[in-house]
């Protein structure tokens, strides 16, 4: 049994509805209880900021394409290099680090749970031995849907139910958390070198449109009882004028779940551009926000992008490949059998450059003309965007317009012709952070109720405690402050345990994986289906016995059963 | 000042000494440096007898030289950017790395990676220069950016590898790949070499004696004169849109 | 007893459908998988247990002991070498990592002797690739470029290329073109449909040509380039023009021939060029089963596929100066572990008479050709046979081997963990 008090913390807690109170917080092995004994160990937060700890609702951080990404960049491991200390491992990497610079660099900056943005089922078990070396966080993962023959075959049929049924079988079967859809049918359009348009542009040979396999599998998604939404990338992204592309979408979206959204719109920034090519290019953010605020049944988050040198990775495979043709720098590529692709650049984002200019802003304006902080959450979409250990530079954007001022007048000059960034006065509050980088990313992904992004009794004992009184610092002047404090917490604090300390890791840790496993009926199991079976044996090239990952590759196995409607 | 190393003899001799802590500048506060073999720290006085002449306020003013068996010894003048280094006998890998100023001399042989990435400053190498002589890094960065890297032997494979500034004289003979994904600057060999300008975007490169393995993707546009010599010029490499200046005194093809 | 979908630890096609018989703990039968594959399940004659050299003769000695003999010779190092790996699992590979941190060494695998130009070429341009069933599903035309799998990889063309099916392919074996390119007709030139025979040494120019050609600069390309006609290389370019899906599959003879990275480099820029025009993709053929396994596991470990030097604490990356054969050529180490690979059977004679001048510590289930370098050498259990683990495909699938019989010798992983408590006990002292 161990007992950990936090005294004198200045809590918020959005989830609880808590705004700025000093309290205690008790821990015992690992969960937050009511209270401890006299024996339990004390930390004094003395009235600092005290967050539940943050959860990255979207960042790419294990798994083939990231792996591949370092795989190719040796030139990024020559910075951030860190020798083997104590417990902890060596690293290298700047904008993909290896897993455990990945996991103390998040860890230092408070967060303590990570879902990966993308997992291809037939690589699944890479993403999970990947989860096992991170050893600071929480683990889950997006499985990616986007190019799957058979669910688009069932589309076609118009069987629903077996859509969910093909679904639930394979994220029990690579343990996966949450649908993922990456630029849906342009994916498998792109095994032949070939995209789609938008979402009413059929997919090669399979004959359904985007729309409606987001159609379906966000009707799948409810069936299944799934904790998170539909995970939608948009298709089209990166183009000038997608932003109409991006609202035929979302409106698709009835409000179908009372205790979350209905789909969550990823990278939105990528998603929210005007203009007809890159010399009218502008931003769209108006439009998109309001339209969220409109619908409930919308979450997205922002895909920030910040200046500096990044690698984008994305299973979006012909958005990479006309990358490369505007870039010519080096390109990968790595279409996945049956399922979906991806695809990797490296990118160099210029203060000096219009468009650049304009995507820093749009995601700006996203976060600061969305109503509710609920719905837009604050990610790079790491390291599309920018590599994470931005955003506490976001944060501090967010919540200073004379730092945005400053920042604007470095940037393109034509910038301000094309966006409305300057003209918004908003400034985030604490509460509203603490919502978008923990409290509301927790309610998306629906693990609230697992013990995630609040400190109720009963909590995952995560804990951030940020070395800043809030009291005391007025974030719109001492944007610097903020950006600090949130670099590097006084303590972090992970399953009970202080992780990391001041900008130094302490432990070497071992992390849970979350996945999900809907029950079905016996009809709809898909192990059974013999013409699911036929198809698998004949066109893939693993069988079909080893295809599931094993629980060997789970450190600590967090099973979510669900009863599917099926 | 004149600072002059003199290795010792060592008892695990084989095991290479890593030094970048020499570098002209170092020694404006003294000879209290550290090196390593392999993975152990070795203070600079374990490895070398020191002994020093002379003082000096700037960089500018400090002459380092290197004598006994240095062969074995990587990364001298990395990141140098004043002063002088010269070495007597050979010098082991990525010599005058990253250096932006001063002047290295090595009067024997120098190991590959010689003057790597490197962006401004004189290199002098009196005997041949091994593989990757003022290359880049693994990954496709730039090469040489500035700078100039002088060898009066002979050079090994992929000489200037992507070289994007600064100029490269080779007097003797260069190996296969000499100045590979050129993106600038100037490349200079007496003698021959093997598949010069390969996938060059940029640059120049002249070749005063036979390009062997002669790429087909350059075109020929005619004959110049150049340092009086009468050389054929051609234009690419057309493989890589490329519009990069190829200069040879004669070429023969794989055909 | 029959376990079927055994998953075969010989080549990089890992092939998973092979059905093993086994009885009274020995594999009596083995189907579907090819000669090579077969041959590794049926064994050979392992070592009993590990054996210490005593002067001109070997000891027995007991697991504590060999283990204890390695990490002390590990952590008395001043530059320790620690290479193989491609024939173990990924759970014994990151052990490797791990030690290699902590006792300050180089950790190297097999690449550096096979791949590892294909990886240096990738670290400069990427690598427009795909899973081996999009091949097999979509290709209408398949390139094997010095490569030779109906020798290396047997099973490649019945069950991704040549002689499998496909569904996007009404008639696969006539619909589905193959090219072979090399600088002699091997076997699997025999099964071409195009034949294209490149002086030795001349591969570079050739595809330097392709590109050239694929942009329509057809006019600079000489009549014949390094043996190989304009007319026919015009006929080539077209062919790749006009596939729906081509896919370029080369091995050692284009990796390890003149230029070794350049080639691939530009055989990667050549794939990159058609891809305006057409899909294509190109992969390389690797080699031992798990090879590419190491270098996923290094990657995400250390941030580079192989060749990592820690000396100095951080990872230091340079193949050339950070690979096992550079560094036992020029003698630049002082003892070196042999995990899961046979190098005294593959490296120059020069790295072979420093190793015998080095302690050496082997982890093999059999005598080698490496045994005899040894001062120790530690039976383990064979993955894949005697032991589970995972192993990822040339393509990066990972698949996880089954054990198809139950041994009392000990997995690498096992074994490598051992050791790095010890030694990690004895740095904490």
């Amino acid at each position: 049994m161990t007992e950990l008090l936090v005294k004198n913390a200045y809590v918020i807690d959005p989830l609880r509805g808590i705004n700025a109170e000093t309290m205690d917080i008790a821990i015992l092995d690992g969960k937050i209880v009511e209270e401890v004994s006299d024996a339990a160990e004390v930390i004094d937060a003395r009235g600092m900021l005290t967050l539940p700890g943050g959860v990255d609702s979207h960042t790419h951080i294990c798994g083939t394409k990231v792996n591949f990404g370092r795989y190719m960049s040796p030139e990024d491991m020559r910075a951030g290099r860190t020798p083997r200390q104590g417990p902890l491992h060596a690293t290298s990497g700047y904008s993909v680090p290896t897993t455990y610079g990945n996991s103390y660099r998040y860890s230092v900056m408070g967060y303590t749970t990570l879902l990966e943005g993308a997992m291809a089922p037939l690589e699944a078990r890479h993403t999970h031995e990947e989860f096992i070396y991170t050893p600071l966080q929480d683990t889950m993962a997006n499985t990616l849907f986007d190019g799957n023959w058979a669910i688009m075959e069932a589309i076609r049929d118009g069987d629903v139910k077996r859509v969910a049924a093909i679904i639930g079988w394979t994220l029990r079967a690579v343990k996966g958390f949450a649908i993922k859809l990456t630029n849906p049918g342009g994916t498998e359009a792109w095994q032949w070198g070939k995209n789609v348009s938008c979402i009413r542009d059929p997919v090669p040979y399979f004959e359904v449109t985007p729309a409606e396999i987001i159609r379906s599998i966000v009707e799948a998604n409810e069936l299944l009882g799934l904790p998170h939404s539909v995970h939608l990338h948009c298709n089209n992204l990166g183009t000038p004028g997608n932003y109409s592309c991006t609202l035929g979408s979302l409106g698709l979206i009835p409000d179908l779940n009372k205790k979350r959204q209905t789909l969550y719109a990823t990278h939105v920034q990528f998603h929210a551009y005007g203009g007809s090519d890159w010399k009218d290019f502008c931003s769209k953010s108006e439009p998109i926000a309001r339209f969220v605020d409109m619908r409930p049944q919308i979450v997205m988050d922002m895909g920030q992008v910040m200046f500096g040198r990044t690698t984008t990775m994305t299973a979006d495979g012909p958005m990479e490949f006309n990358l490369y043709r505007l870039h010519h720098e080096k390109w990968s590529n790595h279409d996945v059998e049956l399922e979906t692709g991806s695809g990797i650049i490296p990118v160099i984002y210029r203060r000096k450059n219009l468009v650049n200019s304009i995507m820093w802003a749009i995601g700006l304006e996203l976060a600061l003309l969305t109503k509710s902080p609920w719905q837009c959450l604050l990610t790079t979409d790491n390291p599309n965007g920018a590599p994470f250990v931005k955003y506490p530079e976001i944060i501090g954007l967010l919540m200073s317009k004379k730092y945005r001022d400053a920042e604007f007048a470095t940037i393109h000059p034509d910038t301000e012709a094309r966006v409305p960034l300057p003209a918004i006065e908003r400034e985030l509050d604490w509460y509203e952070i603490a919502v978008m980088t923990r409290a509301g990313q927790a309610k998306a992904l629906g693990i609230q109720d697992l013990g995630k992004g609040h400190l109720g009794p009963g909590a995952d004992a995560d804990v951030a405690i940020y070395p800043l009184k809030i009291g005391e610092v007025d974030p719109s002047v001492d944007y610097q402050k903020v950006i600090d404090a949130f670099s590097r917490t006084e303590y972090t604090i992970k399953r009970g345990t202080v992780v990391a300390r001041r900008g130094e890791c302490l432990v070497d840790g071992s992390n849970a994986t979350f996945w999900v496993r809907p029950k079905v009926s016996e009809a709809y199991d898909m192990g059974k289906d013999p013409d699911f079976i036929e198809k698998f044996d004949r066109y893939y090239t693993v069988r079909m016995r080893n295809y599931p990952v094993q629980e060997e590759y789970l450190n600590r196995n967090r099973c979510i059963e669900t009863e599917a409607r099926i | 000042m004149k600072v002059t190393l003199a290795m010792k003899p060592a008892a695990r001799s084989f095991i290479p000494i890593e030094a970048e802590s020499i570098v002209p500048k170092n020694f404006l506060d003294g000879t209290d440096l550290l090196v390593w073999r392999g993975n152990r720290e070795l203070r600079l006085d374990e490895v070398f007898s020191v002994s020093v002449e002379g003082d000096a306020d700037r960089a500018e003013d400090v002459e380092v030289v290197l004598s006994g068996e240095t062969s074995r010894l990587k990364r001298v003048g990395e990141y140098m950017d004043g002063g002088r280094i010269t070495i007597l006998g050979n010098i082991g890998m990525h010599c005058g790395n990253f250096m932006s100023g001063g002047t290295i001399e090595v009067h024997g042989n120098a190991d590959g990676w010689l003057g790597r990435e490197m962006a401004g400053g004189t290199i002098v190498c009196r005997g041949d220069a091994a593989d990757y002589c003022a290359s880049g890094y693994r990954g496709g960065r730039k090469g040489m950016t500035g700078g100039t890297v002088e060898v009066f032997g002979r050079a090994g494979d992929f000489l200037a590898e992507s070289i994007a500034g600064g100029t490269v004289t080779v007097h003797g003979n260069a190996g296969d790949m000499a100045g590979a994904e050129m993106r600038g600057g100037t490349l200079v060999v007496h003698g021959d070499c093997r598949r010069p300008g390969a996938n060059m975007k940029e640059g120049s490169c002249y070749v005063y004696g036979t390009a062997q393995g002669m790429l087909p993707t350059f075109r020929k546009i005619g004959t110049v004169q150049h340092e009086g010599h009468t050389l054929i010029r051609f234009a690419g490499d057309i493989a890589n849109r490329g519009k990069g200046n190829l200069f040879v005194k004669d070429y023969e093809y794989l055909d | 007893m029959i376990v079927k979908d055994a998953v075969c630890p010989f080549c990089g096609c890992l092939c998973d459908d092979i059905e093993v018989e086994v009885e009274d703990d020995r594999v009596v039968a083995v189907t579907n998988a090819c000669e090579l594959g077969t041959t590794k399940f049926m064994g050979e004659k392992r070592m009993k247990n590990p054996i210490l050299r005593d002067g001109d003769r070997w000891r027995d000695i007991t697991y504590d002991e060999a283990v204890q003999y390695a990490a002390d010779m590990l952590l008395s190092a001043e530059r320790p070498l620690l290479y193989g790996w491609s024939g173990t699992h990924g759970e014994a590979q990151c052990v490797g990592v791990h030690m290699a941190e902590l006792v300050r060494g180089v950790i190297d695998n097999t690449s550096s002797v096979c791949h590892g130009p294909s990886i240096l070429a990738i670290q400069e341009v990427g690598h427009p690739g795909c899973t081996l069933g999009v091949v097999k599903n979509r290709a209408d035309l398949v390139i094997y470029w010095g490569s030779n799998p109906i020798d290396a990889h047997p099973r490649h063309l019945s069950r991704y290329t040549r002689y499998a099916e496909g569904f996007f392919l009404e008639n696969a074996f006539r619909d589905r073109k193959v090219i072979v390119v090399d600088i002699r007709k091997t076997e699997t030139a025999n099964i071409a449909d195009e034949f294209v025979r490149i002086k030795p040494g001349g591969d570079y120019a050739v595809l330097s040509a392709l590109r050239a050609i694929v942009q329509g600069k057809t006019d600079t390309i000489p009549r014949t380039v390094a043996g190989v006609t304009r007319e026919q290389l015009v006929r080539v370019a077209n062919l790749c023009k006009n596939a729906k899906f081509g896919a370029v599959y080369f091995g050692l003879g284009l990796t390890m021939t003149r230029g070794k990275y350049k080639n691939i480099r530009n055989a990667i820029e050549l794939v990159s060029e058609l891809s305006r025009h057409t899909k294509f993709t190109i992969s390389a053929m690797r080699g031992h089963y798990n090879v590419y396994g190491s270098n996923e596991v290094n990657t995400w470990m250390t941030g580079y596929p192989f060749g990592i030097d820690y000396s100095r604490g951080i990872a230091f990356y340079n193949p050339g100066e950070t690979t096992a054969v550079d560094i036992l050529a020029r003698k630049e180490c002082d003892a070196a572990l042999i995990v899961g690979s046979d190098p005294a059977a593959h490296f120059p004679r020069k790295c072979l008479e420093h190793l015998a001048d080095i302690p050496v510590v082997q982890l093999d289930p059999y005598p080698n050709a490496t045994t005899a370098f040894c001062n120790v050498q530690i039976p383990v259990a064979v993955t894949g046979i005697d032991a589970e683990g995972t192993a990822y495909r040339m393509d990066g699938v990972p698949i996880r081997t089954r054990k198809v019989l139950s041994t009392d010798y000990l997995s690498d992983r096992e074994v490598l963990s051992r050791m790095c408590a010890l030694m990690q006990e004895a740095l904490e002292r």
